[in-house]
């Protein structure tokens, strides 16, 4: 049995800048693979269908690049219907804090030792 | 004194002189007493003898003339009649030989218009041959030129039909391929690059859909499973060059059969097309979908320019189902050739009026025939994206009730989806259930907003439904074969049954 879908399988007639418009590039560089977006409200009716999805699995804070994995699309063109979506307040976007969990790295001694531990398992 | 009273004078001369000299004498001889009286008597009988005479020579001359009249008459007569005999019967040759004259005219007359009657029959029934041979001769020429182009003709649109069904599947892998690309390419130029080549390519690709549908070739794609309304939309929007001012107002979620979205989603894409070119370049094309009791109605309206009575009419007759020959076919105007030739194929009506926003508007009604709901979405429960695939041996149980779980929801999922507040069937899944509340156990949605089916899944649907008993998921777990006919035949009406309506089999996937 093959996966539902498989990225790239052309088994869908609608192209994909007709999801955008023909955009292949987002006004904002909010996102990025890891942005968590949250949807901020339901979806409604007449709504471009991949809104709908992207808003029901935003309903927990959900990863651009596990929304583009879940609708089988390019990140690039996510990040695009993630943009709309956000300028019409939709969406809401946080990005982790990778810059302070830098900060909170552990300390590499203490790393290698959990390394040579893993390794003696 | 008239020549006929002469003798009778002269008559009456002589007997007054011997009747006077004979009463002389008497009366001389006479003794003179008698003398007196005789010399009376004598002189009044000699008179009276003298004029007896005289009439008698009188009477004498006037017989003798009168006989002379008579014999003269008679013999004038006589002289008369006989020429007049004579000339009756003079008369009676001439008529005679004038009657023989003109009988033989006739006659001549006759024989001669009868001879060139008959030299102009015979005159004529050989320039019928001849023109009879010539039509022929050119019935002939012409027929085997008829013949020829036929022949010309049918080789041409073959060739055109292979040609474009060769198109089409260059298209179809090209679109395949830019499809593998831009997921492959994340590079934002790449990417764009790449959608524009996709567009082109979608573009080619409707026009060689529309040479393969004139020439009667097979139709495009097929698409192995049913096309959601939406899909539908994008889909026809996407193979227009102008497909930016396209705007969708659809909330349905019915989905048009396999077999025929194809030919929907090209129909569609036409009066698109129509509508974008003959409206303002900056107008937009707005299209409605409208669920009515005998299907969709589809409505493709512009801003352009208003189509006369006598366009509308023309454009009604071009869409018509009766009127199919390539003979009205320009070659710039195919479009709506194209479209009649789906609506027949498909039972298509299409109709034209004129537009509320100004311009046209292209009313396209699919047939109940060709919808189907959505296919029910099976709530399949989500795998992480990098799962290796399971069987259904060996999935969590949830996996095993999703199994039957199609046609268990099937009736309470129908009221559910016709409510207009439900735009996606989605909604009647449980997608609050636990099994989607984690991100890493999403529900797999489809482009269409709905929850999708693994392939496959029908047909083990279908055995577990028509193998009522605990086989379980029969599909996954390989069953001894039989010997029974009985049960190899109902196993194999459920394979079809399985097979047929909705999911080809699994290896097929939507090859054309």
């Amino acid at each position: 049995m093959t996966r539902p879908r498989r990225p790239g399988r052309d088994d869908d007639p609608d192209r994909l800048y007709t999801l955008t418009g023909g955009r292949s590039r987002s006004d904002s560089d909010a996102f990025d693979l890891v942005t968590l977006v949250v949807s901020e409200c339901e979806p409604t009716p007449g709504m471009q269908s991949e809104h709908v999805t992207i808003l029901r699995m935003c309903q927990l804070p959900t990863a651009v690049v596990e929304i583009a994995a879940g609708l089988g699309l390019p990140v690039s063109i996510v990040r695009i219907m993630l943009s709309d979506l956000l300028d019409t307040g939709r969406i809401s976007a946080r990005h982790p804090r990778t810059a302070r969990v830098a900060d909170r790295l552990p300390d590499p001694e203490i790393l290698e030792q959990v390394l040579v531990g893993l390794r003696n398992l | 004194m008239s020549p006929s009273s002469r003798p009778t004078a002269v008559a009456l001369l002589i007997s007054l002189a011997v009747t006077g000299s004979l009463c002389l004498w008497a009366v001389v001889a006479a003794p003179d007493s008698v003398r007196t009286a005789l010399a009376w008597g004598a002189g009044a009988t000699a008179v009276v003898l003298s004029a007896a005479v005289a009439v008698a020579v009188q009477a004498r001359a006037n017989a003798g003339r009168l006989r002379a009249r008579l014999a003269s008459e008679t013999q004038r007569f006589t002289g008369e009649i006989s020429r007049l005999v004579s000339a009756s019967a003079a008369e009676g040759q001439r008529f005679t030989a004038e009657t023989a004259r003109i009988k033989s005219a006739a006659a001549a007359e006759t024989a001669r218009l009868r001879s060139a009657v008959e030299a102009e029959t015979a005159r004529l029934t050989a320039q019928a041959a001849a023109e009879t041979e010539r039509l022929t001769a050119e019935t002939e020429r012409l027929r085997a030129r008829a013949t020829r182009s036929e022949t010309e003709r049918s080789a041409a649109v073959a060739a055109c039909a292979n040609a474009a069904g060769r198109m089409q599947a260059l298209a179809t892998s090209m679109l395949a391929d830019l499809r593998d690309m831009e997921h492959r390419h994340s590079a934002e130029d790449v990417l764009g690059d790449l959608l524009h080549l996709d567009h082109r390519t979608a573009q080619a690709g409707r026009l060689a859909d529309s040479i393969a549908v004139l020439t009667g070739a097979r139709s495009g794609r097929r698409w192995a499973k049913p096309i959601v309304m939406e899909s539908i939309l994008r889909g026809a929007m996407g193979r227009i060059s102008g497909y930016q001012r396209v705007r969708l107002h659809s909330t349905s979620d019915v989905a048009v059969a396999g077999h025929a979205a194809e030919g929907v989603m090209h129909a569609l894409a036409e009066l698109l097309d129509n509508a974008a070119n003959f409206s303002p370049p900056t107008a937009e094309v707005h299209v409605y979908v409208e669920e009515v009791p005998a299907g969709i109605v589809l409505t493709v309206e512009d801003s352009g320019l208003v189509m006369s009575d006598v366009q509308l009419r023309r454009a009604e007759r071009a869409v018509s189902a009766t009127d199919q020959d390539l003979t009205g076919l320009s070659g710039t105007r195919l479009g709506l050739a194209v479209v009649g030739r789906l609506a027949r194929k498909h039972g298509l009506t299409v109709s034209f009026r004129p537009s509320a926003r100004g311009g046209t508007g292209a009313l396209m009604m699919l047939p109940q025939e060709l919808l189907t709901r959505a296919p029910v979405p099976a709530p399949e429960p989500a795998r992480p994206v990098s799962e290796p695939e399971p069987t259904h041996g060996t999935a969590p149980a949830g996996t095993g009730t999703a199994a039957v779980a199609p046609d268990a929801r099937r009736p309470q999922h129908a009221p559910a989806t016709a409510g207009p507040a439900t735009p996606a069937p989605a909604d009647s899944t449980p997608a609050d259930s636990p099994a989607a509340e984690t991100t890493g156990h999403l529900p797999r949605f489809g482009e269409s907003g709905l929850p999708k089916r693994p392939r496959g899944r029908t047909l083990a649907a279908a055995e577990a439904r028509a193998h009522a008993h605990g086989d379980g998921d029969g599909a996954a777990t390989p069953r001894p074969r039989t010997s029974d006919p009985k049960e190899q035949a109902a196993r194999f009406s459920s394979f079809r049954q399985a097979v047929r309506p909705n999911t080809p089999h699994p290896e097929e996937g939507n090859t054309r």
